[in-house]
């Protein structure tokens, strides 16, 4: 364990970290190491108690931990990152980014942007994190728009507003707990779930959902961050090693989970799992109804202009790299 | 172990309270009484038309799962208010064993002073973190900030405090008591000044005072609280947990079931559903005794592990085993034992219960429970067939002729038609939920809403002006005695995680434990004793983030922990000194608690044999499961 691994100091400050990923992850492994570097960055003064798997709770009651002061810092994932500040918003706009070196080349560009405005939030940001790529899991294939629109889809219990824009455009949005999505795929509640090729195999969602579609939906985003509250009673020196050790484990993630996405998806295929392809001529319809998501969100924000500066430079890359 | 409000039972925490209340007190009464029965049928209301709606195709009702999530919060607090009020909030029921007079009262005493002081701290804690989450404005719905919800965590706090100041006992006691509520608050105030207090002077105080019948919440809040201030992190970390378990998705299908089942208690149903089944089975030998044990499983189901269906069906079949001529060591033991059958037969709560605190699907405890939890009513049953058949023997030999009643078809399909409504409910249920119509919580506003229907249009036992509000306002003490329980138990766990005992734990466990039939046999042992000592729901919260780890670690299959947790827990309420259904049938028949003892051992020794099948035989459980 960590706490024996790290031997502490005199004068030892213990940072309590909470992350939903599970013991034994690749994150878990790589959070695991960033502490490490703590403690012998910092002569021990400084050493990481991670709470993995989710018993700190789900990322909101995380994030409220963090306000009263019993956790110091956090990796969250956008559901708790929109709780902090709600441009991160942007990060679950389907089909927003169409590759990963599209996203890590805004995520670096935007990356003091995202800093600041968590700076302003309370928090030190140490580095961004990676858990994988979301793609629509069906119990029946989907090729076209037309084809979502038959099924259930989960929609987040909490959202209505989203609900009822995806009702309008003709989708069938079932409001269910996250707790009850497994559920939801077993008694036929649920018909079609967004989510990452790891989740969906660890938590063996796919098995009700044999179906997954080949266009990705968006990036699961987090950032590795610590309350300024703690952070400012560090010394400077140790900030240092903190916000290094953040972008060490950044870089490695950035490098490590886009494999785990196909590996996952290679493992589930072995169980049963068939990746559909969406005909070409079909891609622009999914655009078109990302637009109106994306539409939905940015109207949804107080700070238009910041959702804004993030899409022009996602498309001054494209420009760049030619692509669409 | 823990005492249910309903009917003025014995082991609530303390003897009689004052009746006589002040005007104010009675308005105050009056208002909580409407809003808290306001606050359930608003959730049945919102969780049924979020049904009908997706029915139809609609969105639902915007933001209504918030909405009832923070409405259950509210229900819980309010609820706990009014238990106090009635002075019955959830206490250990050994301040019976304690000789009256000045034992008593001064046992009384103590716990009100230690209970107080640790209401303060939880209030104070609470208000704390409602300042913080007020800096943040977080929405419930409809522009509502989450501090304004949490608003009822201090306010009924303070009004449990205050309640338990005046239910302390005569001048010098109810001083002492006062004293302590102040002493919280002051302790609130400077939380400093426990940083580094011993732990073991610290659990030892509350322990007494918990065996002195200080309420369970006080307990398990002011450990957790004082534990965490001990570790210097913020009080507020209690509340934060209680609120985090309050708002969680499917804790809305606890009060909703219990109502159902006070709902069912009303009227002549129970009357109904015994007629049922003595006609199907009363001919078979011990028939009357199958009965009893079938009818208090089919109630157990709804009421959960409150306690109810002994109070509520205790006196019919005990008169229906008299009459019939079985002894009356037998009958008592045979109703204290069936008080707790049922628990492993869906819906039941503690398998809710256990699905949100281990985060397994719930429909899979609904299937994994079914055969288990019928083979201890099956086990009950034939210990009541072994009897009869004595019993006839006896009987024979005396007088020369059998006194068996016949099966007679025509009766039986009276019985069965009139008692249709109430046996189609268990079937509805269970199809709407594994039919993908409703979760596990709608679900349960449907079962109020079917009940309600059947028990004011097609039955009329109760009356909706005149009956009504007294059975919300009932089932909202137990409620509210519950859920208080668990909010803060749930802080205690949070400290168990913050200082990674979960961990530490499994660390030992693995490295003197490697056969999982061993880890097994420790489980149960460990269990047995958790069950003498807790009640099944704060067990629940506590001990299962604890062995849910060690569990995945000896392979065992998650739903089958939950089924074995629960079985062994159901022994708990029979394990003497100080398990619940021994309290309630000691109340219920009037007989001394070593009476009932004596009487409840062989049940104790046939249900351990059942847990002992449980445990070690996983196909039970996982038979129904599927892949
Ligand atoms: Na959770
Ligand atoms: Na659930």
């Amino acid at each position: 364990s960590i706490a024996t691994v790290c031997a502490p100091a005199a004068s030892a400050t213990t940072l309590k970290v909470a992350t939903l990923a599970p013991e034994g992850s690749v994150w878990d492994q790589a959070y695991r190491d960033m502490g490490q570097a703590w403690a012998d960055g910092t002569d021990g003064a400084v050493t990481l108690r991670l709470y993995g798997g989710g018993v700190a709770g789900d990322e909101p009651a995380t994030v409220r931990k963090m306000r009263i002061g019993q956790l110091h810092g956090a990796v969250l994932t956008v559901a708790g990152l929109q709780v902090i500040d709600p441009v991160f918003a942007v990060f679950e706009i389907p089909m927003f980014f169409d590759s990963y070196a599209e996203l890590e080349h805004v995520l670096d560009a935007m990356r003091p942007d995202f800093e600041q405005r968590l700076d302003a939030a309370g928090y030190a940001m140490l580095g961004w994190s990676q858990a994988g790529w979301v793609h629509l899991f069906s119990t029946e294939p989907v090729r076209t728009v037309d084809e979502l629109k038959t099924l259930k889809l989960y929609s987040w219990a909490g959202d209505t507003s989203t609900a009822t824009m995806w009702r309008q455009n003709g989708f069938q949005p079932v409001s269910v707990a996250s707790t009850d999505i497994l559920t939801g795929l077993q008694t036929g509640m649920l018909e079609a779930v967004p989510t990452t090729p790891l989740a969906a195999a660890s938590l063996q969602w796919f098995r009700q959902t044999p179906y997954m579609q080949d266009l990705g939906f968006a990036p699961l985003v987090g950032a590795i961050m610590v309350s300024k509250r703690a952070f400012s009673r560090l010394d400077p020196v140790h900030q240092k090693v903190l916000r290094q050790a953040g972008q060490t484990t950044e870089d490695r993630l950035f490098e490590d989970v886009p494999a785990r996405d196909s590996e996952a998806v290679a493992e589930m295929s072995k169980r049963g799992l068939e990746v559909v392809e969406v005909p070409a001529e079909h891609e622009q319809a999914w655009r078109d109804a990302a637009e109106i998501f994306a539409d939905h969100r940015r109207q949804g924000l107080d700070d238009k202009a910041f959702l804004d500066r993030v899409r022009a430079v996602r498309d001054a890359y494209r420009a760049a790299h030619d692509t669409p | 172990m823990s005492a249910p409000p309903p009917a003025d039972a014995p082991a609530t925490s303390g003897g009689p309270s004052t009746r006589s209340r002040s005007t104010l007190g009675r308005w105050i009464d009056r208002v909580e009484s409407g809003v808290g029965g306001i606050l359930f049928l608003a959730i049945v209301f919102l969780l049924t038309t979020e049904i009908v709606l997706r029915a139809l195709g609609g969105v639902g009702v915007p933001g209504a799962l918030p909405v009832v999530r923070h409405l259950t919060l509210w229900l819980a607090f309010l609820g706990a208010a009014l238990a106090a009020s009635d002075d019955k909030m959830l206490a250990l029921a050994t301040g019976q064993l304690m000789p009256e007079g000045r034992w008593r009262s001064g046992a009384r005493a103590l716990a009100s002073t230690v209970a107080a002081a640790a209401t303060a701290l939880l209030a104070r804690a609470s208000f704390d973190f409602l300042a913080v989450e007020k800096e943040f404005g977080d929405v419930v719905a409809y522009g509502v900030p989450v501090w304004v919800a949490l608003l009822v965590l201090p306010a009924s706090l303070v009004l449990v405090g205050l309640r338990l100041v005046l239910h302390a006992g005569a001048g010098p006691a109810r001083a002492a008591a006062a004293l302590g509520l102040v002493g919280g608050l002051a302790l609130g105030h400077w939380p400093q000044a426990m940083d580094g207090w011993p732990v073991v002077p610290v659990l030892a105080v509350f322990a007494v005072a918990m065996l002195a019948g200080a309420p369970i919440f006080a307990v398990l809040g002011g450990v957790a609280v004082v534990l965490f201030a001990v570790d210097a992190v913020p009080m507020a970390a209690v509340p934060v947990e209680t609120y985090r378990l309050a708002v969680s998705p499917t804790l809305p299908a606890i009060p909703l079931f219990t109502l159902t089942g006070f709902l069912l208690a009303e009227g002549k149903a129970s009357q109904r559903l015994i007629d049922v089944f003595r006609a199907l089975v009363g001919w078979i030998p011990g028939g009357t005794a199958v009965v009893a044990a079938v009818v208090c499983a089919f109630f157990t189901v709804f009421t959960g592990g409150s306690g109810v269906t002994i109070l509520a069906l205790g006196g019919l079949l005990f008169q229906a085993l008299g009459a019939d001529g079985y002894r009356e060591r037998f009958s008592i033991g045979l109703l204290t034992a069936s008080g707790s059958l049922g628990l492993l037969l869906p819906p039941a709560l503690p398998l809710i219960l256990y699905g949100i605190v281990a985060e397994v699907p719930i429909p899979d405890l609904f299937l994994g429970g079914v055969l288990p939890g019928l083979l201890l009513v099956a086990l009950i049953a034939a210990w009541g067939v072994r009897e009869g058949v004595l019993m006839d023997r006896l009987r024979k030999a005396t007088t020369g002729v059998s006194h068996r009643a016949s099966f007679e078809l025509r009766t039986a399909g009276a019985a069965l038609w009139r008692a249709k409504w109430e046996l189609l409910l268990p079937g509805l249920l269970v199809g709407a939920i594994l039919g993908g119509v409703a979760t596990p919580v709608e679900a349960a506003a449907l079962s109020v809403v079917y009940v309600l229907l059947l028990q004011c249009v097609v039955h009329r036992d109760l009356h909706p002006l005149r009956d009504l509000p007294r059975v919300l306002r009932e089932c909202t003490v137990l409620v509210g005695g519950v859920l208080i329980i668990l909010c803060v138990a749930m802080g205690l766990t949070s400290y168990l995680i913050d200082a990674q005992v979960p961990m530490q734990l499994l660390e030992w466990v693995q490295a003197h434990v490697s056969s999982p039939l061993v880890f097994l046999l420790m489980l149960n042992l460990f269990l047995l004793l958790v069950g003498c000592l807790m009640d099944i729901f704060s067990a629940t919260v506590v001990v299962v983030p604890l062995i849910v780890p060690l569990g995945l670690a000896y392979g065992i299959h998650p739903v089958h922990l939950g089924i074995i947790f629960i079985a062994n827990l159901e022994l708990g309420y029979l394990t003497p000194p100080v398990g619940l259904n021994l309290f309630l049938a000691s109340y219920r028949f009037e007989r001394p608690l070593l009476s009932v003892y004596r009487a409840a051992l062989p049940m104790l020794a046939i249900l351990g044999i059942g847990v002992l099948l449980i445990t070690y035989v996983p196909w039970l459980t996982t038979a129904l499961l599927g892949s």
